[in-house]
């Protein structure tokens, strides 16, 4: 795989769906990438080129389970809902993201007073 | 789950492809609609969704790559690693490569034959619906069917698809410039349908031909069709010369048909109708049968038993005494090499055993030397499972490597097994196919697992931060876990070699017997003749003396005579005798060894005569001679000599006078005491019949002048197996010789692969412990001193695995105690000299990397680091 300029949010990507799907709702992939779009104030917009190969990967990670069903307009789509094992690595990946923003605040803030020394 | 989906996505990309489909154009659908709701036109909408999603096949590609990518690329690259890891040690990768094939290489090529000879069906279709099927007379004590019984067996039983019966004799075929000796089998109806095999070429015989007087018919063999006449398809039709009659070919049989005998050439049939034929009393063919689909050999041996005391009420005299036996014909054939090829299988799976065991050593060192490279893997984040499995792989790239060298080993072994082993049933069956390649790679799977596993396991255990930090002077436990391997090769090595070392001593106590007579300077041949010919009694013995005459006038020969059976060539003639002069009914039975023999036997082998008088040649033909074993155990106070002496049941033998006793003589085989005997003298020159004669200087010299002469006088017979006397007897013992001579060769390997083993474990304690060596040498130790601290270890250790050796050995010989002569198999002789050896191969083994040790330079050792 080539490097994209979101690659560093690969593993945030797989966050965020997970953080999705917590709820307990099946959903499809464009609603997952509506949702995150919705709440993050449009800040955040789900690169759909990755999306798909991200949930493909967390299904065969048993993170995600995927099966087939029909949307409210009665169209084919594929639903995806949290495993055991999912909910297991978001706590994983939850705990990871707050030491890493955590530790990157400090970095930012010790660098803030070298600056002003 | 989730592994055997992403396999069978590689597999099955199609239907992966189809799922994706379904779900971008999902989500494509739904960006369109939501992007024409905000007022984009249609085809607007279309665009900029797609551009939104990325290009569309890429998307797809990624997402199967994400299937297959990760496990296949950790796999590829912890076997990257380890091949460049390898490529490093080109020494160790040598050792354990080499130690890997040598293991492999031997169990497959033991394997290859035991598939062969003991697995593998017989090549004919159902094999296990074969069986043969043998006549029992108590007094007869031959196995072979009366051809009236074959036929009443045929139509009263309810269990065989057919029986059939043979029997052989070595025919001169006359069409060329000399007479050439052919094997051919008389054969009774039904023959092909219970072999259920066809011509290749031609056509099964006839019902016209079957019958006695009905047109001559013989169909040949492949080799016989390719030797002679150039495999030209156009043979059918063409003649044979048997001795007065030309019999026309009616047929060629498969290469892969080689019954009843390897080598057979010709089969014609042998008329059972014929009138002399009919008597209850004679005795011809060997049986074989075929059984109907789903019976088992118990109801068949049932079925025929019922169909025989049936028979016996119906005819009380002979068929009342009568019985039959059944027994499969794969037994028959294979049964005799059963157990010597198992011991070599268990000989050879010890030395892969050892092999592994090395290899675990090697391998564990090599874990330990490495210690720090793992602890660096592990601090960078790398999980435990993760440099196992990178361990691992270099395991099996080294078994892998083994395996294939070792295959091209098995290829080569395979041959000198084959000219080792030529008299083995089944052995031209022997080859390396894909079965013994599937062996082979799972025997370097199983390698992997039992070399690997411990070492990595072990290697990787307690490796965090802290063991970056310790020493390198400080030695792990891992070197007692290197000992323990050592030892348990040593004890392995220890059973092999006592088990050689006992079939050795055998096979030298076997050659130091004295036989009672002298095989040296013997030459032996035989001459073709036919079961028909010994009807007419008198022509038969005007053949056989005219044959001895001209032997004997040959300069250069001293003795000369014809034999039915040869001295000291295991072969077993027990008969049953009466006296006429009457015994009480409290004496045993008189049981024998009979052997028929001309008068000029016992001079031309040089057997003494003890008392009484030589037999003579005399017209009536009804004396004979018995050994001393035979006087003792039947006569004893009294003398044999002047007895009469008659077989019941036997109608061929008349009633015959004792002459003389000669000397004790091993004539039932080597290996076994001299047993009561009679020797019949007369010789009716029946197929089979050998003839001897004493030659002055080298019996092979001689060979040309005795075929020319037996030319002269027998121009329509052809001769042949000419063969030194000595000869045919170790040709008899071939098969215990190739086992002692596999089995010393696997037990010098193992014997080897321990001292690698113990010498490679020295060297890296002594490179373990180089800084401490340097200290100790620098603050004044004599370098003996070092000597003596690494040699008494690896002493110790080779002192202990042999005492275990040496247990398992008492526990396990008592397999071979059947195959053993002359020696028990708790020998003290042979298990010291066993010790010895190994204890002094051992002792240099473990002395280079000691004296190694002790020549390093303190100075420079204690600046390393």
């Amino acid at each position: 795989m080539g490097t994209r300029k979101n690659d560093i949010l690969q593993g945030t990507l797989v966050l965020l769906v997970l953080k999705t799907l917590a709820s307990g709702r099946r959903m499809h992939g464009y609603a997952i990438t509506a949702h995150i779009h919705g709440l993050s104030d449009q800040l955040l917009r789900v690169e759909e080129g990755s999306l798909y190969p991200a949930l493909h990967r967390m299904e065969q990670e048993g993170w995600v389970r995927a099966e087939w069903g029909t949307t409210e307009k009665n169209r084919e789509a594929r639903f995806y809902s949290l495993t055991q094992k999912g909910r297991k690595q978001l706590t994983q990946e939850q705990e990871s993201w707050s030491r890493l923003t955590e530790g990157v605040a400090r970095v930012m803030r010790g660098a803030v007073r070298a600056e002003v020394k | 789950m989730a592994w055997f989906q992403r396999l069978w996505n590689v597999v099955r990309p199609a239907r992966l492809q189809r799922e994706l489909d379904r779900e971008l154009s999902f989500h494509l659908l739904e960006r369109v609609e939501e992007l024409q709701a905000s007022g984009m036109s249609r085809d607007d909408a279309m665009r900029t969704a797609r551009l939104q999603l990325g290009n569309y096949t890429v998307q797809i590609e990624r997402t199967r790559e994400m299937d297959i990518h990760q496990r296949l690329d950790t796999t590829l690259r912890n076997l990257r690693h380890a091949v460049r890891a390898l490529a490093k040690a080109p020494g160790f990768t040598a050792t354990v490569v080499a130690t890997l094939a040598l293991g492999i290489g031997a169990n497959s090529a033991v394997f290859s034959a035991i598939y062969a000879v003991l697995l593998r069906p017989l090549p004919f279709p159902n094999a296990d619906q074969l069986v043969t099927v043998a006549q029992v007379n108590p007094k007869a004590r031959q196995p072979f069917v009366a051809p009236v019984r074959l036929a009443d067996w045929n139509r009263l039983n309810k269990t065989f698809q057919a029986i059939t019966g043979y029997y052989i004799q070595d025919e001169s075929e006359l069409s060329g410039e000399l007479p050439e000796r052919l094997t051919r089998a008389f054969v009774a109806s039904r023959f092909l349908q219970v072999w259920g095999v066809a011509p290749a070429l031609g056509r099964d015989f006839s019902p016209m031909e079957e019958h006695f007087g009905g047109p001559p018919a013989v169909l040949i063999s492949d080799r016989l069709w390719r030797r002679r006449f150039n495999g030209d398809p156009s043979v059918i039709g063409k003649t044979l010369r048997l001795g007065r009659s030309f019999v026309p070919i009616i047929g060629v049989m498969p290469a892969s048909f080689q019954f009843p005998v390897r080598g057979v050439d010709l089969w014609s049939m042998s008329a059972d109708d014929a009138s002399f034929a009919r008597s209850r009393e004679l005795t011809w063919y060997n049986g074989v049968g075929r059984l109907k689909p789903g019976v088992t050999i118990e109801q068949a041996r049932a079925n025929l038993a019922a169909v025989q005391s049936a028979l016996g009420l119906e005819f009380p005299k002979p068929d009342a005494e009568i019985s039959s036996r059944i027994e499969p014909l794969k037994e028959t054939t294979v049964g005799g090499v059963r157990s010597s090829l198992w011991i070599l299988f268990g000989s050879v799976s010890l030395l892969l055993l050892i092999a592994c065991t090395n290899v675990a050593a090697l391998l564990l060192s090599r874990a330990t030397a490495r210690q720090q490279e793992i602890a660096v893997r592990f601090s960078l984040g790398a999980s435990r499972g993760s440099v196992v499995a990178h361990l691992l792989a270099e395991a099996l790239i080294l078994a892998v490597s083994g395996a294939v060298l070792g295959l091209l080993l098995a290829a080569a072994a395979a041959g000198v097994f084959r000219s080792l082993a030529k008299n083995l049933p089944r052995i031209e069956e022997i080859s390396l196919d894909w079965r013994i390649v599937i062996y082979s790679l799972a025997c370097a799977i199983v390698a992997t697992l039992v070399c690997g596993i411990f070492p990595a396991i072990r290697g990787t255990r307690n490796n965090l931060a802290d063991s970056a930090r310790r020493s390198r002077t400080s030695v792990s436990g891992g070197s007692r876990v290197q000992f323990a391997l050592v030892g348990v090769q040593v004890a392995l090595a220890v059973t092999l070699l006592t088990g050689a070392a006992l079939l050795v001593r055998s096979f030298q106590q076997l050659g130091r017997v004295s036989p009672g007579f002298q095989p040296e300077r013997v030459l032996t041949f035989q001459i073709s003749s036919s079961w028909g010919e010994t009807g007419d009694f008198k022509a038969s013995k005007r053949r056989v003396d005219r044959t001895l005459e001209g032997l004997r006038a040959i300069p250069g020969i001293d003795a000369a005579a014809s034999a039915y059976g040869l001295p000291g060539v295991p072969a077993e003639f027990q008969v049953e005798l009466k006296t006429e002069e009457g015994r009480a009914e409290t004496e045993p039975k008189i049981i024998a060894q009979g052997r028929s023999v001309s008068p000029t036997y016992f001079a031309t082998v040089q057997i003494p005569l003890l008392a009484g008088e030589m037999c003579r040649d005399e017209a009536s033909g009804n004396t004979m001679m018995v050994n001393r074993a035979f006087a003792n155990a039947y006569f004893a106070g009294s003398s044999p000599i002047g007895r009469h002496l008659s077989q019941p049941g036997n109608i061929y033998i008349q009633t015959t006078e004792v002459r003389g006793i000669v000397g004790d003589a091993r004539e039932t085989g080597m290996d076994r005491e001299p047993v009561p005997t009679v020797y019949w003298c007369y010789s009716p020159g029946q197929p089979g019949t050998h003839f001897l004669a004493r030659t002055h200087g080298e019996p092979r010299a001689m060979a040309e002048t005795v075929r020319r002469t037996m030319h002269d006088i027998e121009p329509i017979r052809s001769v042949y197996d000419m063969t030194p006397l000595v000869d045919q007897i170790s040709d008899a013992y071939s098969e215990n010789r190739l086992r002692t001579i596999l089995l010393a060769f696997f037990a010098s390997a193992a014997t080897m692969l321990a001292c690698v083993g113990l010498y490679g474990t020295i060297s890296y304690i002594v490179n373990v412990r180089k800084r401490e060596v340097g200290l100790r040498l620098a603050l004044g130790a004599v370098r003996t001193q070092i000597v003596g601290q690494f040699l008494s270890q690896g002493l110790v250790v080779s002192t202990l695995g042999c005492l275990a050796g040496l247990a398992i050995a008492v526990a396990f010989t008592r397999l071979l105690s059947g195959m053993l002569y002359g020696v028990s198999a708790t020998d003290p002789v042979t298990l010291g000299s066993v010790v010895m050896i190994v204890l002094v191969v051992s002792v240099l083994a473990s002395l280079v990397p000691s004296i190694r040790a002790s020549r390093l330079d303190p100075m420079q050792v204690l600046r390393e680091d």
